[in-house]
């Protein structure tokens, strides 16, 4: 079975874009991608488009503004993790053997269809007595306190390391740094979480072109990277009530990256993870295995997570610091990895790294832990 | 006001309602292994067997956690307090809590299932939906 190599990667700026919508951004993306890798456009076999409130068609109506209409196109919904799936839709395309240069995109709109607080679907049991995202990830920060004894104080030193790092990402939502004070001092939005705990509200877009060994072989540009493992999950039922304060679903989807790539956690050099919310990064780093669990909160203080420390998370910014347009996310943490591993992005450059980890998860419904949740492995 | 005559659950799949104003929610049992789920599943997530029971679940639990609220939807008046309940079947419920000032909740506490007034239908009925409220000591079932 042939590998899956990624030789293109394109990526909007996130933050408001007022003047496009979700098509516009894709297409922005997609071009740029499609010249990153150095390819003709019509190289280009099949299409997987990933959003999540963006309606009907989306991904068409990209191929239609950049002349791609007429492929196999197929739109991908999975929360949070819809972008992610759809490159790993794209890989196993490629594995199969039935095409060997596919695109992958993820786009969102966020601020024309949302406002304020995400919410589970309206349908769901919870979402009818008042379950807000950052009202849950609010309930797992006060239980993780509760367990582990992680202050208010450390868990505001997350984002203010997301947001350093964004400061050196000029696509990042936000550039400006932020200090602990001015977390703590930040609005109320479900306790113990304040404004800047929060990922903000995003527009944005991202792509990456993936290939075979055959393809990636005939179009070599010099900067491939490989796709070693693209693992999904969805999240199970609880039989008994368990833990808020470790990830299952995210340890069950990265045990079967690591296994596919032939890697463990101590091989890692880089992750970009889903932060959500400040919490959430604590659960996603233990839930992969890369830090003790309990032990996060002070591998922060010591600044192991930094860029240049022993195993920087989220150095283009995260969720927090980038931006959060849902269906852009996850393949715009695949485009991160990618630049990093390429040796890239100027002051936020992690240096020497061979191999990084991108995990996305979202959505949520009554009864089970998380909705999607995505590993990719990249190897250098 | 008719209120007891006009109780209609905000969602009689979830929390069944009764003419005192009492109410239980729904869930399911697996006849083969006994765990219970809520809501009401069509198989058993533990043996997958598909023989579940529609089951009354008990009305008092335990605070696994919680969090106030301060920005929400609009249907939502800010802040309240939502938490996570764990009952005795083994499974745990996401409500709002009420019957408190929001300083006095904490991890582990006693709460009892509690039917209150909770939104309106389309045509501007009062509608009936749960929230947890401090069970009080001694009253045992708390409902």
């Amino acid at each position: 079975m042939t590998d899956v190599h990624i030789l293109g990667v394109g990526m909007t700026r996130f933050g408001r874009h007022p003047d496009s919508d979700a098509s516009d951004l894709g297409a922005e993306a997609l071009l740029e991608a499609i010249a990153d890798a150095e390819i003709d456009a019509r190289a280009v076999e099949a299409a997987y488009c990933g959003h999540v409130f963006q309606g009907m068609v989306t991904g068409q109506r990209i191929l239609a503004q950049v002349g791609l209409a007429g492929l196999p196109l197929t739109n991908v919904e999975n929360a949070c993790s819809s972008g992610a799936t759809a490159i790993r839709e794209a890989s196993l395309a490629i594995r199969a053997g039935e095409h060997d240069v596919v695109v992958a995109i993820g786009t969102e709109h966020l601020t024309s269809r949302f406002r304020g607080a995400l919410t589970p679907d309206p349908s769901d049991p919870e979402a009818a007595v008042g379950a807000t995202m950052p009202g849950v990830y609010a309930m797992r920060a006060r239980r993780y306190m509760e367990e582990f004894g992680m202050t208010r104080e450390q868990l505001a030193l997350i984002p203010v390391k997301n947001k350093g790092n964004a400061a050196r990402n000029p696509l990042a939502h936000f550039r400006t740094p932020i200090t602990v004070e001015e977390v703590l001092e930040s609005r109320p939005i479900a306790d113990p979480l304040n404004l800047h705990d929060c990922s903000p509200v995003t527009d944005g877009a991202a792509a990456v072109v993936v290939m075979s060994d055959r393809a990636a072989g005939r179009f070599a540009n010099g900067r491939t990277v490989r796709l070693a493992a693209s693992a999904l999950r969805s999240g199970s039922v609880d039989v008994e009530p368990t833990s808020m304060t470790f990830e299952p679903l995210t340890w069950a989807t990265a045990r079967d990256a690591y296994e596919k790539a032939g890697i463990g956690p101590d091989d890692i050099d880089l992750a970009e993870v889903h932060d959500c919310f400040s919490i959430a990064e604590v659960l996603r780093v233990e839930g992969l295995g890369l830090f003790e669990q309990g032990s996060y909160p002070t591998a922060v203080e010591r600044g192991e997570a930094d860029i240049g420390g022993r195993l920087p998370i989220n150095p283009s910014g995260g969720l927090i610091g980038k931006g959060h347009p849902l269906g852009g996310t996850g393949v715009a943490q695949v485009v991160e990895v990618v630049r990093q591993l390429r040796g890239e992005v100027g002051d936020r450059q992690v240096e020497g790294a061979k191999v990084g980890v991108a995990h996305c998860r979202g959505g949520k419904a009554v009864g089970i832990e998380g909705a999607a949740c995505t590993v990719q492995v990249l190897v250098r | 006001m008719l209120e007891v005559e006009t109780a209609v659950s905000f969602r009689p799949g979830e929390l069944e309602v009764d003419s005192s104003g009492a109410g239980h929610l729904l869930g399911s049992r697996c006849a083969s292994c006994g765990a219970h789920f809520f809501p009401v599943r069509q198989a058993c997530a533990g043996c997958l067997g598909t023989d579940l029971e529609a089951v009354r679940l008990s009305t008092t639990g335990t605070l696994y956690t919680f969090s106030i609220v301060r920005q929400s939807t609009p249907e939502f008046e800010v802040p309240y307090a939502l938490g996570y309940v764990d009952f005795s079947e083994g499974v745990r419920i996401m409500g709002q809590i009420s019957g408190c000032d929001l300083e006095d909740i904490w991890i582990g506490m006693q709460l009892s299932l509690s039917v209150e007034p909770f939104g309106e239908d389309e045509d501007g009925n009062q509608l009936s939906g749960y929230r947890f409220r401090p069970t009080e000591a001694g009253s045992g079932g708390g409902s």
